[in-house]
């Protein structure tokens, strides 16, 4: 335990606060990072594209689930298909995407020959980062909404069949159901979902990396590329912490929220 | 009982006796061992190539000249390391060195390493006149040059078509006074406006090795420097002439890192990227391309040369050996061998005609008119260390904050110009050629 968790994290911690110049401890990294723009923008980007992919995911994830529970005829294929994405690594996957976005690809070559546009649509490059950005969020929902998914699919398999046909006899309508008893007794498997969610999104990188390199900073991506393409372990670890404490501090809020309600009386 | 005491003390005197005159036996009738050297080298270190050296190079040299070498592959910091321990120990192990110019130079300007015209000439072969002039830095003849490794344009045939008016297909592919920076941008412009398509590209993703464009290609031949006149008024010109060029060049260029896909994509035809990684365009397609030297801009034909040489440490263990296996690394055939197994290009000039037909052919030819050029303006990669990252960094940063953010260029390159001298003195290391 002490080898494998606390040495790295004791590492970490040291070289954050350890000038390479002169050895002394401070905050010399942490200013040096402030000072390169691209960490505001990555600061800005990875929240940017927390707060538009998450509540896509759930929505979409818990939209799934519920149509799945109808049990219609074929829900079983739908479901395997669904977990497809979950299956490819996130490299491969943004490379399937960048290849089908890309000036050459199969989307441009498609709308092409159909007429509808006269010249390829631009995906990638800096003068088309909203289109980058666009492109990120179309990939991360086709590959990790998954995951969110097989949360909150296992969390309404646990509701008690006898709660919704009480709720039935009642003549409850299939919105109060919703309502007043399923997205209740999923809490917990919400809470679980967008923790885990989150945490994955301060982390996104390899998904940014191949499909917009750096026009797009996030902050994982600037660890990396402190570490490897600038040689610099020091500021690269600041950036790790950074990212470890928005995400225990995010991690917090949500248990925070989520409190069920009879524990605050 | 007195004699069974003596005949055991007896008995253990002529066991130690024994095993004495057998030791000694052993270490004086053992056969002399092969004689055996060690090659620090940092480069060919990737496992493939390290595998080429140890399977194919080192058993062809054992075997003729019965010299066994040991290679071992090293980083630049910790050969450094290890040739200073040993220099002030005075008890050194290493007898020949593979490091590329920067780090040579700065072994033997601290003394670190023999001159190598006490072994006199190397026969039947000749290096560049540029090659051997940087060799011979400090008073000495500190290595020879081993391998080289530059940077080129590949140029789709198809781009040929849409020449501008008064450049030639020939001018280019030799690299005339008409290859300029200013036909490059009427060329790009030129296709753009008959195709609708951006067709030049470079490799700016964050992999990709755009900054070495910037401080060894665009900056030499602009302001004739790759440091010096970093903020200077042909510096001020230079990144006016880059946000020009930016308007032809293919957008996508911020995500790619190697030229070899989007090359073979034909998502553009003119294209700059290092011989490596231009490669596997060139040989899918050989008859597609044709690799180039770079353009010319008002001070001359910047490039950047990457060369590796073979040094021998002072006062090392083996040193006739170490001579003998350079005599054999800088063979024409050998260079050949190292050229199709690994990538590096010869430092020989009998090399260059020794190659078969092919794509390595239509590169080696690049390559050579580029350094054969009249105007050519040598550039090296300074050696940095640690700092080398910040160095490369900056030429991004302000690459990023003008051409693509729009910032004013004056404002931009005052600021950044400053840290950038503040860095060589930090490390203490000397302007790179063409400055110094």
């Amino acid at each position: 335990m002490l080898m494998f968790i606390g040495y790295p994290i004791f590492e970490t911690f040291r070289l954050a606060f350890t000038d390479p110049g002169t050895g002394a401890l401070g905050l010399y990294n942490f200013f040096e990072l402030a000072e390169d723009f691209h960490f505001w923008n990555a600061l800005k980007y990875t929240f940017l594209l927390a707060g538009i992919i998450i509540p896509i995911q759930v929505t979409l994830a818990l939209s799934v689930s519920l149509l799945l529970m109808s049990r219609f005829k074929g829900s079983g294929a739908v479901l395997y298909i669904f977990l497809i994405p979950l299956t490819i690594s996130d490299v491969a996957a943004s490379l399937i995407w960048y290849n089908m976005l890309t000036g050459s690809g199969y989307l441009n070559r498609i709308l092409l020959n159909l007429g509808l546009i006269s010249e390829p649509l631009h995906f990638f490059g800096y003068q088309y980062r909203n289109m980058e950005l666009l492109a990120i969020v179309v990939t991360e929902i086709w590959r990790a909404t998954a995951i969110v998914f097989v949360i909150i699919f296992a969390g309404l398999q646990i509701i008690g069949r006898d709660y919704l046909e009480a709720a039935d006899v009642f003549g409850a309508g299939t919105f109060e159901k919703l309502r007043y008893i399923i997205i209740p007794m999923l809490k917990p498997s919400i809470q679980t979902a967008l923790i885990v969610r989150t945490l994955f999104a301060m982390q996104v990188f390899a998904v940014v990396w191949v499909l917009a390199g750096r026009d797009i900073p996030v902050l994982a991506g600037e660890a990396y590329y402190w570490q490897v393409e600038l040689k610099n372990p020091n500021v690269a670890a600041a950036y790790a912490l950074i990212i470890a404490f928005i995400s225990l501090f995010l991690g917090a809020v949500y248990l925070k929220l989520f409190k069920p309600k009879y524990l605050e009386e | 009982m007195n004699l069974r005491g003596i005949s055991k003390t007896i008995f253990v005197i002529a066991v130690v006796v024994i095993l004495i005159v057998a030791v000694a036996a052993y270490f004086l009738l053992k056969p002399p061992a092969p004689k055996e050297i060690v090659w620090t080298s940092t480069q060919l270190n990737p496992s493939a190539e390290r595998a080429f050296v140890e399977g194919t190079l080192l058993p062809a040299f054992a075997e003729e000249k019965g010299i066994k070498a040991q290679f071992v592959p090293i980083s630049y910091a910790d050969l450094a390391s290890r040739l200073e321990a040993e220099m002030a120990a005075g008890k050194v192990t290493i007898s020949l060195i593979g490091e590329l110019h920067g780090g040579l130079d700065l072994f033997a300007s601290k003394g670190w390493l023999e001159d190598l015209t006490q072994f006199g000439e190397l026969p039947d072969r000749t290096f560049p006149p540029v090659l051997e002039k940087y060799s011979k830095i400090h008073g000495i003849k500190a290595y020879v040059p081993w391998m080289t490794a530059t940077y080129v344009f590949v140029v789709n045939r198809k781009a040929f078509e849409y020449l501008p008016p008064g450049l030639t297909e020939d001018d280019v592919v030799k690299g005339t006074s008409k290859w300029t920076y200013d036909a490059l941008l009427a060329w790009a412009k030129n296709i753009y406006e008959k195709t609708g398509e951006k067709k030049l590209g470079f490799p700016v993703g964050p992999k990709g090795l755009w900054h070495r464009f910037l401080h060894g290609y665009l900056y030499p031949s602009f302001t004739g420097a790759q440091v010096k006149n970093f903020n200077s008024p042909d510096a001020v010109k230079m990144w006016e002439y880059l946000k020009e060029l930016w308007n032809y060049v293919n957008p996508a260029s911020t995500t790619w890192d190697a030229m070899a896909e989007p090359l073979l994509k034909e998502e553009v035809w003119l294209a700059w990227d290092h011989t490596a990684r231009i490669k596997d365009a060139v040989v899918q397609k050989t008859e597609d391309f044709v690799v180039v030297p770079v353009p010319a801009g008002p001070k001359g034909r910047g490039f950047i040369l990457v060369v590796a040489g073979l040094a021998i440490p002072k006062d090392a263990p083996a040193k006739q050996e170490a001579w003998a296996l350079i005599e054999y690394l800088t063979r024409p055939e050998v260079q050949v061998e190292v050229l199709e197994n690994v990538g590096f290009f010869p430092s020989v000039n009998e090399a260059v005609g020794a190659i078969p037909s092919g794509p390595l052919k239509v590169m080696a030819q690049g390559v050579n008119a580029q350094i054969s050029a009249g105007d050519a303006l040598l550039a090296m990669i300074p050696s940095l260390g640690p700092k080398g990252g910040e160095f490369t960094g900056t030429y991004r940063n302000a690459f990023e904050r003008i051409v693509l953010q729009g910032e004013d260029i004056e404002t931009v390159i005052n600021e950044l110009g400053p840290k950038l001298m503040k860095l060589f003195e930090e490390v203490g290391a000397p302007l790179p050629p063409p400055d110094a």
